[in-house]
């Protein structure tokens, strides 16, 4: 496999949830990270098992809220580092799964454009917005960070995910403006790598645009080419036996 | 590699309305092909060992499987999916 491709940390986190594989590496662990890592299991396990045995969304022993106050202590023990990204990142996406929006948003709305967690917060922004289908609130709240940051990649990495938003709505016009300003604002970065595999994708793999070619010998020895199978459907499989 | 009994299971069951092409982004093409037997994957299978660089993965932005395109009887695409779970429904919706 290549290891030069790089994906944000958005995806990579969507891959491990689905469990695709992907290029993508783990980032080195720091101490602070591990920890916040070690407390991100522990919470997901009581959040989960309290949903599992009935817990109500707004009882006091929600132990969402509990995990919310102890992730954004992390921000004041590590401040502007990895570790505290994380750990705000992760309260937010506890409270949405509890269903505890009005927490979550409180949350995301108390960070200040330059807050580093932008680079982790961004991704469950965009998670709620698919939850709750309201996309829009996804993009007004990180046009807004976009618009008001002062930190290329910020700019970039949010910028990114507000293209994302925008072509999951269907408007491939307005994905393409927000990945071209996301590119701009951080060139020569993975972040800008990342843009123009997305701004490829709408040019090039949108719905109702034609396939590209797809040809040559098959394992079995006939040649094959989806030029040749007008009239019938094909299912592409991209697949690896790893 | 665990959507290998639905792909064999549409490709018999929809084998007059569409076809499925695999595209290995494998790097050994040897392994490929033990995996095409051990799996009895019956369809056409296309395998440059050129990873995720090879000219098909490449114009398709592959950077991770499995990922699943379905193109309709025009040659259009017509869905991406990130695993086959949905391809059945999916796959109805473009021959409709």
């Amino acid at each position: 496999m290549t290891s030069s491709r790089f994906l944000v940390i958005a995806t990579v986190a969507a891959a491990m949830v689905t469990g695709r594989a992907t290029l993508a590496q783990q980032p080195a662990a720091d101490p602070a990270v591990q920890e916040v890592r070690q407390a991100i299991d522990a919470a997901r396990k009581e959040v989960d098992a309290y949903k599992k045995a009935g817990g109500a969304t707004d009882a006091a022993d929600q132990p969402a809220i509990k995990w919310d106050a102890a992730f954004w202590g992390y921000r004041e023990r590590y401040p502007r580092s990895d570790a505290a990204a994380l750990a705000s990142a992760e309260a937010v996406r506890l409270l949405g799964r509890a269903g505890l929006w009005e927490r979550a948003h409180a949350r995301v709305a108390s960070l200040e454009a330059d807050d580093p967690a932008w680079l982790r917060v961004a991704s469950p922004v965009y998670d709620d917005g698919i939850a709750r289908k309201d996309l829009p609130y996804t993009i007004d709240t990180l046009s807004r960070v976009v618009g008001a940051t002062t930190n290329p990649a910020i700019k970039s990495s949010v910028g990114l995910i507000v293209g994302r938003a925008y072509r999951r709505q269907g408007d491939l016009a307005a994905a393409t403006r927000a990945l071209e300003a996301a590119k701009g604002a951080s060139p020569g970065t993975p972040y800008a790598e990342e843009a123009d595999g997305l701004i490829y994708e709408i040019k090039f793999l949108s719905v109702g645009l034609p396939a590209p070619a797809v040809e040559g010998q098959t394992r079995s020895g006939p040649t094959i080419s989806l030029a040749s199978l007008r009239g019938k459907a094909v299912v592409l499989v991209f697949w690896g036996t790893t | 590699m665990e959507e290998v009994p639905l792909l064999k299971d549409l490709h018999t069951r929809y084998a007059q309305q569409a076809e499925i092409i695999g595209i290995s982004i494998d790097v050994s093409v040897p392994r490929v092909d033990r995996t095409i037997k051990e799996k009895g994957m019956t369809w056409p299978i296309l395998a440059d060992g050129n990873g995720f660089d090879g000219p098909v993965p490449r114009a398709y932005h592959i950077q991770g499987t499995p990922d699943l395109f379905i193109v309709d009887r025009d040659g259009k695409i017509f869905a991406r999916l990130g695993s086959a779970t949905q391809l059945e429904d999916r796959l109805k919706d473009a021959l409709r």
